[in-house]
C-alpha cells in the first residue's frame, strides 16, 4: 500500500478527522513555539525587522515539497492521488488581498489567531470572533458572490503545467527561490533590526 | 576572509539545495507500465465494494452531492436519447485519454453491466482506486428507479415502503407501475430528454444512511496558515 492513506487506502473520513486533529495540535504547537502566538512577532515582518514568519512558512513549503517529490519518486507515495484545489485566479487574488489586509490590521492570520486565543491573548480571541463573523457573513452572502467565487477557473493547475517545465526543475527553482529568500531575509533583518530597537 | 560559519540553518539550507539539484533528474509521476495485483482485484470484487446501487446513486443526485463523477459509457446517440442526470458521455474507447482524476470517485454505467465492468478493470489497471460500477447499469436504473413495480396485492407495509420509491421515480421523470404491467413483457420507454430532475416536484426525503445532504455545494477544501 502506498501513500496517501486517506480516502482510498488505509482509512476513511472518520479516521481522517482523528488524524487531522492530531496533526492540527502539532501544527498549533509549532506555531506557538515559533512565537507566532504574538501579534507583535507576526506584524514585525511588515516592518522588516523580523522575517520569522516568512522563513518558517517558506521552510514548511520547501520541506513539504521535497518530501512529496522524493516519496513519489521512490514510489512510496502516489502524487496523482493527492487532492488539489482548483485555481480560481480572480477570487483568489481578492481573497489573498483581504487576508493580507486582515493580517496587517489584526496582527494574525486564521491559524495564528487560534494559537493566540488558546494561549489567553484577548486580541487573539477577538480576532477569532471576527473570523467566525466573516465566515458567517460570507456564507449568508454566498448566493450573491457565487458568480465571482467560481470565476477565473483554471482547473487543478500546477506550476509544472502552467510553465511547461519538468517537475524536478520546478522543485529546484523553488528551493533556489527559498534559499535566496532566506539569505535576503537575513540581510533585510540586519538592515532594519537597529530601527526596531527604538520602537 | 573568514570561513563561513556552519549553523544548523545553513546546513539545512545546503541539504535543501542538494535535494533540489538532484530533483532536476527526477520525475514524481510513475510511468505508463501497469502492474496488476490480481489478488487485490479479486478481493475487491468478491467483497462487493466495487459497485454502487441505483438507489444509492438516485439518493446522491437528490441530495445534490457532487463529490463523484458519473460516466455514461454508451454511444453518443444513446446518451443523447437518455442519460442519468449529470452523467458525462465517455464511450469506452475514449476512456483511457479522458480527463478523469485519479483522486476522484468515478461511477461507471452502461446499458447492462458488461461495458462498465470492462471499463472498471481498465481504470483499476491504471490505478484509479475510486472507480465504481453502477450495479445493473441503465437497465436497473430504469426498472428500479424510474419505473419501480408495486406488487399487485401489496400489504400496507409494502405500500408504505413503495411510496418513497414512487416519489423518487417521479423526481426523475418516471413513475411507478403495478406488477401486472411489469410482467407483460412490454418494453418500457425512457423519459424524454432533457428531463430536468425534480421539475416541479419536491425532492423526496433522503434516507439518513445516505450521509448528510449538501445540495448544490461545490466540493472544496479550505486551506490557510
Amino acid at each position: 500500500m502506498s501513500a496517501p492513506f486517506y480516502k482510498f487506502a488505509a482509512f476513511g473520513d472518520e479516521a481522517s478527522l482523528v488524524i487531522a486533529f492530531v496533526i492540527g495540535i502539532g501544527f498549533g504547537f509549532f506555531l506557538e513555539r515559533s512565537g507566532f502566538g504574538s501579534a507583535r512577532k507576526l506584524t514585525s515582518q511588515f516592518y522588516l525587522d523580523d522575517l520569522a514568519v516568512f522563513k518558517v512558512m517558506f521552510t514548511a513549503i520547501v520541506t513539504a515539497m521535497l518530501g512529496v517529490f522524493y516519496l513519489s519518486w521512490l514510489g512510496i507515495m502516489d502524487l496523482a492521488l493527492v487532492d488539489l484545489v482548483t485555481t480560481n485566479l480572480w477570487p483568489q487574488i481578492v481573497g489573498g488581498l483581504v487576508l493580507g489586509f486582515g493580517f496587517v490590521i489584526g496582527g494574525y492570520c486564521p491559524g495564528t489567531s487560534l494559537v493566540a486565543a488558546v494561549t489567553g491573548r484577548i486580541d487573539g480571541m477577538v480576532f477569532v470572533l471576527g473570523v467566525l463573523a466573516g465566515i458567517f457573513a460570507f456564507g449568508e452572502a454566498f448566493p450573491l458572490l457565487k458568480g465571482f467565487y467560481e470565476s477565473g477557473d483554471f482547473g487543478r493547475l500546477t506550476l509544472p503545467q502552467a510553465f511547461h517545465l519538468p517537475y524536478g526543475l520546478v522543485v529546484f527553482l523553488v528551493v533556489v527561490m527559498a534559499v535566496g529568500g532566506f539569505m535576503g531575509a537575513e540581510w533585510v533583518e540586519r538592515r532594519f533590526a537597529p530601527r526596531a530597537e527604538g520602537r | 576572509m573568514a570561513r563561513p560559519h556552519w549553523t544548523l540553518n545553513r546546513a539545512l539550507a545546503a541539504v535543501a539545495m542538494l535535494l533540489g539539484v538532484v530533483a532536476i533528474a527526477g520525475n514524481p509521476h510513475r510511468g505508463s507500465t501497469v502492474r496488476l495485483d490480481t489478488q487485490e482485484l479479486a478481493t475487491i470484487v468478491s467483497s462487493e465494494v466495487d459497485h454502487v446501487t441505483v438507489q444509492e446513486l438516485a439518493d446522491w443526485i437528490i441530495q445534490g452531492r457532487t463529490e463523484y463523477r458519473l460516466i455514461d459509457l454508451r454511444s453518443e446517440d444513446e446518451y443523447a436519447a437518455y442519460h442519468i442526470p449529470f452523467a458525462e458521455n465517455v464511450p469506452v474507447a475514449r476512456l483511457p485519454g479522458y480527463g478523469l482524476g485519479r483522486n476522484e470517485k468515478i461511477v461507471l454505467y452502461s446499458e447492462g453491466g458488461i461495458h462498465s465492468a470492462q471499463a472498471w478493470l481498465l481504470l483499476r489497471a491504471q490505478r484509479y482506486p475510486g472507480a465504481y460500477i453502477l450495479f445493473g447499469g441503465l437497465e436497473a436504473w430504469r426498472d428500479e428507479v424510474l419505473y419501480p413495480v408495486v406488487p399487485a396485492a401489496a400489504t400496507p407495509q409494502e405500500t408504505a415502503a413503495f411510496e418513497r420509491a414512487a416519489q423518487v421515480a417521479r423526481f426523475f421523470g418516471g413513475g411507478p407501475r403495478v406488477a401486472a404491467g411489469a410482467d407483460s413483457g412490454a418494453r418500457i420507454s425512457l423519459p424524454v430528454m432533457p428531463a430536468a430532475p425534480g421539475a416541479g416536484i419536491a425532492p423526496p426525503r433522503a434516507p439518513a444512511a445516505g450521509g448528510p445532504a449538501r445540495p448544490g455545494a461545490k466540493q472544496r477544501r479550505k486551506e490557510g496558515c
